[in-house]
């Protein structure tokens, strides 16, 4: 049983609160990413859950014991860190077999054990080699075998693939996704790359300030984020806020900013007269459709799509993704409209979702 | 005539370069002339005859090279507790003086390297001591030793033996001793240690240690399997630094030592007074083995030197 | 703390042996956190204390003493603060002092001058440098009783340095065999000279590495907007090197004004008092005139003096250890 529960934990460094008030519920075998921007708290939350910071106050309970005054190497955790953490005085061997050498286990087991998570992670050529004469890719699986070697049931990973570049890092979230599903294990992965939780995570918790967000599925966040900053650190491009007010116009709510105005669907959630923050991603924005006046200001094309930015008279140009065989060039004039489906009504205030 | 101007600037570029070329040679040449010199003199006249170390107008190289000097200084005898100035038959052994240097230079160099580094250690991991710890611990080593050595002499040649003969009634003195003279080189050599240490041990990322406790490993297995390995190289290197300063201290050992007790340097000291600096040859000799050593070691470690006498504000 | 302990060899895991704070021996009382952190810092604080603080304590009470080392300890009585006026108002203390800051001012002024300007020539890559950087770093690893006895022998009548005048001494008619360390302000300049030959090799050191770590693309930069050699110099190296500048002076100075080792070696403090240093000074009122009440009430003022200067250096080396920290970084 590898159930992680934290309860209430915090930690304070002096007088700065890193974490404030944590709950949260980690299943058996299951693939939990803690993401949000530098400073949220989501590395000292895993340092805690590793033994490597005691929390000021809470609990942290794996299976079912507290282990909050248990050592680190003792709770049946395997951790890969950001900077890999390889001994660079051991030979790849000796690393991956620091984990059994610390319980002396016996020489041929070792050798046995060793091989086989080399194996696994397709590194046993390098064994004899330094971790520093290993490229990129080759260190992180043989710190991923370090890990491995001694079965935890729980792997704690610090934003393991930040030291490689764009290309290697899409690869080694497929070979850990597959390393996840294999060995049936939890993760629980910490990172500030949005897609990298997208794309891995069987759950993604969002923090920020110390607080947690929001704790939902990749969709369900990408869906409904619970508020505009998680609305906002999602997806890419950026979603579009608009900020304005909400009317009564007739029978039906009406949404007024700057130089635009929108019908917003029946039995949307804010009253009237109420300051808004209207979210729309940019798949939403249909160029062409509708009747709002624009002009293109810049296009970005992507191969398999194109970005469109363009001024329609409000603080900060809309952007809108459009297949690229629409030929949109800048200063064009284009309207558009909204798709209601793609409604995110967030308060002005506090910008709590309020649809 | 679109070449013209171009050339003439290229010209006038390439004698500015051979210009600048011949001052910097030429600079660089006068200068290690200037440190060189004092030490070839040494050398020569360790190898020159009495007769040639005072003749006018000077040799400038040993007419007659003798070893006699060499001979004469590494013999096995107890030393004249009065040296004569003319004395060229006089034996003067520097064994003893050595055997002091060595054993005193040694076992302090190592204890303050222990010490030192376990310090360091948590001070780097910890932030023992507080924020200023590492700067508080600069102070020894800029107050000037004269103003250690009175208040130490004081100290170990009243109040210890006072103090034992109270509480053991026997009186045991600290002035003129090994563990006397150790003990404070141990503590003028510790903020050194501390400090080149640190900048060894701050280059280590802390993520290793925290590796070594997710996989079981207990501090004192961590330190032993992966931090002393990493800052092993940083050790000997500080040990040499720390051995160099040791070895070359004067005031103190003038201070607080002889008779018993003679380190290199008070030995050459006392051949200076004692005769009024007349036995040029053996002393030549003298400097020359003192020096050597040092200089060898200090060649070995010569890049790290920097760390050391810049207390790690500097990095090469 | 409940802290489990190091075993490296140990055999069976299991719970009893997670919450094993105590009993687990030697090595799990010394693996715990708390034990771990303390104990060298412990050791050494003790052993500054006793080595460092009590000596001090015990010379603050000698400096109230009337007692000569030649008269037994017994026989010593109180006598208030008299030793500090003695040591105010003797006359040779503030010479001493004066000629230490003098020396210490002057030693230092050229060695940054020199290693400044050798720094300089050695900054960029040519042949032979590596000769002689090594060559001139040779001076720091000299012992320094062997530098004061190595210019003693270059300074004598028929030394070289003489010979080496003689055809300009003998033009005017001189007697060649001067005895430079007879005349005062020669062996002033003698100990300055041993000084400056030994320690230039570490302000040489100190800027070589300031050099070196200038950021290069700085200065193409710097080149490519059309600035010349010397506003190169004086608008971007100069002030990048404003710290090392600042911590070559504080280090130098700090050593310097221990000078002492020259004064006995080279000079013996001579002719009349014209080389005592204040190191030399005391150890002479101490050590051959055993007065030892005035020496340890000179101790007190001397390390209250240097007490500001220490301070204010190391103000000084932390400050520009941060700016270079921010730049480096």
């Amino acid at each position: 049983m590898a159930r992680i529960l934290l309860k209430d934990l915090v930690k304070q460094f002096g007088r700065v609160t890193a974490v404030s008030g944590v709950n949260l519920e980690i299943h058996d075998g299951e693939f939990l990413i803690m993401v949000g921007p530098s400073g949220c708290g989501k590395t000292t939350t895993l340092n805690m859950i590793s033994g490597l910071e005691t929390p000021t106050s809470g609990e942290v309970v794996i299976g079912d014991q507290v282990v909050n005054e248990i050592e680190p190497g003792e709770r049946g955790l395997g951790m890969v860190f950001q900077d890999l953490a390889l001994f660079p005085h051991m030979t790849v061997f000796e690393n991956i077999a620091f984990g059994l050498r610390v319980k002396s286990v016996a020489d041929e087991e070792v050798r046995r054990r060793v091989l086989q998570a080399a194996n696994a992670m397709h590194i046993a050529p390098l064994l004899d080699k330094r971790p520093a004469q290993c490229s990129g890719g080759e260190a992180q699986r043989v710190a991923l075998a370090r890990t491995i070697i001694t079965n935890p049931a729980v792997f704690l990973m610090d934003e393991p693939l930040s030291s490689l570049d764009a290309k290697l890092r899409l690869d080694m979230r497929t070979e850990l996704k597959h390393l996840h599903e294999r060995l049936k294990a939890t993760f629980v992965y910490v990172t500030h790359d949005q897609a990298e939780a997208m794309t891995m995570a069987d759950r993604i918790v969002v923090m920020r300030g110390g607080f947690i967000q929001q704790v939902g599925g990749p969709l369900d966040i990408y869906r409904r984020p619970a508020n505009q900053f998680v609305a906002g650190f999602f997806g890419t491009p950026t979603m579009n806020f608009l900020q304005g007010k909400v009317e009564t116009d007739g029978g039906r709510l009406r949404f007024r900013a700057k130089s635009i105005d929108f019908l917003l669907p029946a039995g949307a959630g804010p009253g009237s007269g109420r300051e808004i923050t209207l979210g729309v991603r940019a798949e939403h924005v249909l160029v062409g459709k509708g009747a709002q006046p624009g002009r293109v200001t810049l296009t970005e094309p992507l191969g398999d799509e194109t970005l469109v930015f363009f001024d329609y008279g409000g603080d900060a140009p809309l952007v809108a993704k459009v297949s690229p065989e629409l030929h949109l060039s800048s200063g064009e004039a284009v309207t558009f409209g909204l798709d209601e489906a793609g409604y995110h009504l967030f308060d002005g205030a506090t910008g709590e979702r309020l649809n | 005539m679109r070449g013209a101007p171009g050339a003439r600037a290229q010209a006038s570029f390439a004698r500015r370069h051979h210009l600048f070329w011949w001052f910097r040679h030429a600079a660089l040449v006068a200068w290690s002339m200037f440190i060189m010199f004092p030490i070839y003199w040494m050398l020569a006249t360790s190898f020159k005859d009495a007769g040639e170390w005072v003749t006018w107008p000077p040799h400038w190289y040993p007419y007659q090279p003798t070893l006699y000097n060499y001979h004469q200084i590494f013999a096995f005898a107890t030393m004249e507790k009065e040296l004569s100035r003319q004395a060229t038959e006089q034996v003067f052994s520097i064994w003893g003086a050595m055997g002091d240097s060595m054993l005193i230079c040694t076992v302090s160099s190592l204890i303050s390297l222990l010490m030192g580094t376990f310090l360091a250690y948590s001070v780097s991991r910890f932030g023992v001591g507080g924020k200023n710890f590492r700067y508080l611990i600069l102070t020894i080593r800029m107050v000037p030793p004269i103003v250690i050595a009175i208040p130490i002499l004081m100290y170990y040649a009243i109040m210890i033996p006072y103090t034992t003969d109270a509480l053991f009634g026997t009186r045991i003195s600290l002035f003129d001793s090994y563990t006397g003279l150790g003990l404070l080189y141990t503590a003028t050599t510790l903020p050194f240690v501390i400090w080149m240490m640190l900048s060894f041990i701050d280059e280590i990322p802390y993520t290793l240690e925290h590796a070594a406790r997710m996989m079981g490993a207990g501090r004192v297995y961590t330190i032993r399997r992966v931090v002393v390995p990493l800052v092993a190289s940083g050790m000997v290197v500080t040990f040499l630094f720390i051995f160099i300063l040791n070895w070359s201290e004067f005031l103190l050992a003038l201070t607080l030592t002889h008779p018993n007790v003679t380190t290199l340097p008070v030995l050459l000291n006392k051949f200076q007074s004692a005769v009024e600096g007349r036995l040029y040859g053996p002393q030549a000799a003298i400097g020359t083995v003192i020096t050597i050593p040092v200089v060898v070691l200090g060649v070995v470690i010569q890049k790290h030197l920097i760390k050391g006498f810049s207390f790690g504000m500097i990095r090469k | 703390m409940a802290e489990a302990g190091a075993r490296p060899s140990g055999g069976a895991a299991g719970g009893a042996r997670i919450r094993a704070g105590r009993g687990g021996g030697l090595a799990a009382w010394l693996a715990q956190e708390r034990v771990f952190r303390l104990i060298p810092f412990v050791v050494v604080e003790a052993f500054f204390l006793l080595l460092l603080a009590v000596p001090f304590l015990l010379t603050l009470y000698i400096s109230l003493l009337k007692w000569r080392a030649n008269r037994p300890f017994e026989q010593a009585f109180f006598q208030g603060f008299d030793n500090y006026f003695d040591v105010l108002s003797d006359v040779e203390f503030w010479w001493a002092l004066a000629r230490t800051f003098y020396f210490a001012g002057v030693a230092v002024l050229l060695e940054l001058l020199i290693g400044f300007l050798l720094a300089m020539l050695c900054a960029q890559e040519f042949k032979g440098r590596r000769l002689y950087i090594t060559i001139f770093l040779v001076p720091m690893m000299v012992v320094p009783v062997v530098v004061g006895y190595n210019f003693s022998m270059i300074y004598i009548d028929s030394g070289p340095l003489n010979e080496v005048l003689a055809p300009v001494v003998q033009l005017f008619g001189g007697d060649p065999r001067i005895r430079w360390l007879s005349h005062p302000i020669a062996a002033q300049w003698a100990i300055i000279w041993a000084d400056v030959w030994q320690w230039t090799s570490l302000t040489f050191l100190i800027f070589l590495s300031g050099f070196s770590a200038l950021p290069p693309q700085l200065i193409r930069a710097a080149r490519i907007l059309g600035a010349g050699r010397w506003q190169i110099f004086w608008r971007v190296q100069l002030p990048l090197l404003k710290p090392v500048i600042v911590i070559a002076i504080v280090i130098r100075s700090m050593e310097a004004l221990k000078i002492f080792d020259q004064s006995v070696l080279l000079t013996f403090g001579g002719p009349g008092n014209s080389t005592q240093t204040v190191a030399f000074y005391l150890w002479r009122q101490v050590w051959q005139f055993n007065k030892f009440g005035f020496g340890a009430a000179a101790s007190i003022i001397l390390l209250v003096m240097f007490s500001a200067l220490i301070y204010y250096g190391i103000y000084l080396l932390v400050r520009e250890r941060a700016t270079l920290q921010r730049e480096g970084g």
